[in-house]
């Protein structure tokens, strides 16, 4: 997987204050990658440096192998940008603004519909709802097939039938071609979508790997529950004994099995076993969230 | 490039005109100042330097719409695009770098040269207009004055933190510079204090390179050097704000 961006030991700081310090990424063709992090991480930052909206106190920066801040002409014409603080003007309509950022070989129409503002092209800007503003600003980032897009905090405003839609928007994005660094402070955002991603703390990488590496890696623990029938009967002790089994409780008819996200298979096997499946069977497994809550438990 | 730039001073030109301050100051106040003083003083008032009082406030009239463009249309546009995210929306795009600046000078320009017929022309159906004595030294003073207003617009624009600063600040430079700069009383009516006020003001200037010229009254050169000077002083003061501003980033 050839690289669009490469950043390396990338330093920048706000006069005495540090924002992002020494980051080093790869973003390879065609992925979706996510940068993860709380509000102040440097994420915000280490973005706009890549896109050469600000220069960087120290390190090296390509993306599709250019300067961002020498080559910016050039670069703009292969970047999408969703910037998380920006606007249009108030009275700027749809179609204009489409129109201002378009250039020849852009499917405006086809955008448009996707992003469901066909319905809204003589609407200005300022009479648009937070979501569709939000629509229209990734529409734009996305219209002139750029090679990479950027989209700083995707679905700020979003009700969630949107946001999954949006996030299913991405995917067809991405799988067009279109390689797609998304920043966000939403775990399950960046689990949903992104192919790998890096956590940024305190303008520092905290880690990196896919959703599934950094899951396994800081939030294992997973949980069995289910409800006995009547007369069914449970022996603890087989189960207790399982690879990755930490505790059993049984309260009545309630059961309760944790432990790592191993003993999963065999916990639900040596149920069958037994046959005592029961009723109202839960398997919760570790997400991504708990990941991030664990890692900052770890670091206190 | 070209086209990018036409397409964004298009477009701009279209929300100016959806934008009611800057229509009221650029094209309903200068009109009420033409209905107003023109029919204020008596013809034969001495004055004017010689010249009828509807006659010489004829270049009056377009300094206010040349300053409402530079002092509160054009900060109080920037200032917001600046404070809204709208200028790094706009960067962050293909447009060129500088076709935002390109665009807001023509439509400004345009602004003025529209705003300035239709005051013309409200002028000639109520008092007249005297004729051109000195053509091309007056389009001067008339380009160069549009423009080192229009730098000045860009300098508060940029230096100001806000949209509300911009328009507080350019309401009060603008009252004083058009009631001190020659659409207010006449220079004789004048304390000396005022006059000397109204030295130090770059709308005076603008004024007078424009009146001098039209109404042959002087040539109008001291005045366009002045203009020019303020031109230049604003541009290079918003380049090294600029400037500065993009190292920070």
């Amino acid at each position: 997987m050839s690289a669009v961006v490469e950043v390396v030991g990338l330093v920048k700081s706000y006069g005495d204050v540090p924002a992002v310090d020494g980051i080093d990424l790869d973003v390879g063709a065609g992925e979706i990658f996510g940068i993860l992090g709380a509000n102040g991480a440097g994420k915000t930052t280490a973005v706009e440096c890549i896109q050469g909206l600000r220069s960087a106190d120290a390190g090296t920066i390509r993306v599709c192998g250019l300067d961002p801040t020498r080559q910016r002409e050039q670069l703009r014409r292969l970047v999408g940008s969703q910037l998380q603080e920006s606007a249009l003007p108030d009275r700027i309509r749809v179609r204009e603004a489409i129109h201002l950022f378009s250039t020849d070989r852009s499917p405006t129409g086809r955008l448009l519909e996707t992003w469901g503002l066909s319905e809204r092209q003589r609407t200005p800007y300022g009479r648009l709802s937070g979501g569709q503003q939000q629509r229209l600003l990734i529409a734009i980032a996305l219209l002139n097939s750029p090679r990479v897009v950027f989209l700083d905090e995707l679905t700020q405003g979003l009700d969630p039938a949107a946001r999954r839609e949006t996030w299913d928007v991405i995917r067809a994005v991405r799988d067009e071609g279109t390689t797609v660094v998304l920043v966000t402070h939403f775990a399950d955002e960046a689990e949903a979508l992104c192919d790998r991603l890096t956590v940024f703390r305190a303008g520092k990488v905290a880690t990196r790997g896919t959703p599934a590496e950094l899951i396994n890696r800081h939030a294992r623990s997973a949980l069995v529950s289910l409800r006995l029938r009547a007369k069914q009967e449970l022996r603890p002790e087989p189960i207790e004994r399982l690879d990755g089994v930490d505790s059993l409780d049984i309260e009545g008819d309630r059961v309760e099995i944790r432990g790592n996200s191993r003993m999963i298979a065999f916990v639900c096997a040596e149920l069958v076993a037994q046959g005592a499946v029961g009723d109202e069977l839960r398997v919760s497994q570790g997400t991504l969230e708990d990941a991030l809550v664990e890692m900052m438990g770890e670091d206190g | 490039m070209i086209a990018a730039i036409g397409r964004l001073a298009w477009i701009e030109a279209k929300l100016f005109v959806r934008e009611p301050l800057a229509l009221a100051f650029a094209f309903a106040l200068p009109i009420i100042t033409v209905l107003v003083l023109g029919g204020v003083f008596d013809v034969d008032d001495p004055a004017f330097e010689g010249a009828p009082p509807s006659d010489y406030y004829v270049a009056g009239y377009l300094g206010v719409v040349i300053a409402a463009v530079g002092l509160i249309m054009l900060p109080v546009h920037l200032a917001a695009y600046r404070e809204r995210g709208i200028l790094r929306r706009l960067e962050a795009s293909h447009l060129p770098r500088w076709s935002l600046p390109i665009a807001h000078v023509g439509v400004s320009f345009g602004v003025i040269v529209l705003a300035s017929g239709v005051l013309l022309v409200t002028a000639a159906l109520s008092y007249g207009v005297p004729a051109v004595e000195a053509p091309v030294r007056t389009a001067a003073g008339f380009i160069l004055g549009s423009l080192t207003f229009t730098a000045l617009g860009f300098l508060l624009g940029t230096a100001l933190p806000n949209a509300r600063a911009a328009q507080g600040v350019g309401l009060l430079l603008f009252l004083p510079m058009f009631l001190l700069g020659g659409a207010g009383p006449p220079p004789e009516a004048m304390s000396d204090t005022m006059r000397t006020i109204s030295d130090y003001n770059p709308l005076t200037h603008v004024i007078r390179a424009l009146q001098e010229p039209w109404l042959e009254i002087g040539s109008g050169g001291t005045h366009l050097a002045i203009v020019a000077s303020v031109g230049v002083g604003a541009v290079a003061a918003w380049l090294a704000i600029t400037t500065q501003r993009t190292r920070r980033t």
